[in-house]
């Protein structure tokens, strides 16, 4: 499904925009290093004071650093998508980008589950005291699938097809 | 030196092992992330955003941006002794290298203004202008460095 719709868009006007634009590639690359950065950085405050850790954080208060990781997340699904265009039959087949999108959608999932179960939670815990388990285990994940993006996502060049 | 440096037995491991290279910026990226991603949300913090956090947050999250620092600077300088002669004559390196000192240093300023702050007051949630100014230059360097250090591959 994935090599075919990339065999459709191979040699298409945005594919060929992508190419012969200069220096387009690299400031793409910057711009998805600096999203992933906000992304991050944002995720790790609000996961590790999730799980419970630097309490002198207000759990309520982290939600604050929410529109930035949406921004980050933005900037790295636009240049994301572009990358794909721009080179549709390498990231189709390798397998590094595969579990790096099935991972981002784990991710997607666990983010329902922190919005759905975790912060109701939130209203009413005593911030001082230990996180419950549920939160722990949504925060847990949330960090190890995006380590997990991270990593597969910079061992693409290095990883064979198929 | 340097020519030196690429022929050690590290950098031979570094360069020609299947996975040491790869493996090592897999290390890179994960360190950057958190490098940046905290210090960043602090400097924005400083600057405005994000009332409800305060300041003084930082300081135990600074430890943990530290030991991102850490992993970085050592898979760093792995992946730099392969090719250091290259390295040592690329511009964009050098910036990099640059931005990223003078990030540490202002990273180490703002630490101890923060430590300050925590001192004389518990509420230290005005920030004053001259600190705004550093955390504006320190998020300066963090942008400077990642744009400097993907330009290496082109450049």
């Amino acid at each position: 499904m994935l090599e075919s719709f990339a065999v459709s868009i191979v040699d298409g006007p945005l594919n060929q925009w992508i190419l012969n634009t200069l220096w387009l590639w690299p400031a793409m690359e910057i711009t998805h290093f600096i999203g992933l950065s906000l992304l991050l950085g944002g995720l790790i405050v609000i996961d590790l004071r999730m799980a419970g850790y630097f309490k002198v954080l207000n759990p309520a208060a982290t939600h604050q650093l929410l529109p930035l990781v949406f921004i980050g997340f933005g900037l790295n699904l636009g240049t994301g998508v572009l990358f794909f265009y721009g080179d549709p039959l390498r990231y189709s087949v390798n397998i590094g980008f595969q579990i790096k999108m099935v991972l981002v959608v784990l991710a997607g999932l666990n983010a329902l589950l922190y919005h759905w179960k975790v912060v109701p939670l939130m209203r009413t815990w005593d911030p001082q005291a230990d996180s419950p388990i549920i939160a722990k285990c949504v925060a847990f994940t949330s960090l190890t699938a995006w380590t997990g993006v991270l990593l597969c996502g910079r061992l693409i060049p290095y990883v064979g097809s198929g | 030196m340097f020519e030196w440096l690429e022929s050690t037995s590290v950098a031979i491991w570094v360069g020609e092992s299947l996975w040491a290279y790869p493996s090592l910026l897999s290390l890179h990226i994960v360190g950057l992330a958190v490098v940046v991603g905290i210090f960043s949300m602090r400097d924005m913090r400083l600057l405005g955003l994000f009332p409800g956090i305060e300041p003084a947050a930082f300081l135990p999250l600074s430890k943990l941006a530290v030991i991102g620092f850490i992993i970085n600077a050592i898979s760093g300088m792995l992946l730099f002794t392969s090719q250091a002669v290259t390295f040592v004559n690329s511009t964009p390196f050098l910036s990099k290298i640059s931005c990223v000192i003078a990030g540490m240093v202002l990273a180490g300023i703002i630490q101890s203004r923060l430590r300050g702050e925590v001192a004389v007051s518990k509420a230290g949630t005005t920030v004053s202008g001259s600190t705004k100014l550093i955390a504006l230059a320190s998020l300066a360097t963090w942008v400077g460095a990642i744009v400097a250090g993907r330009l290496i591959a082109y450049i």
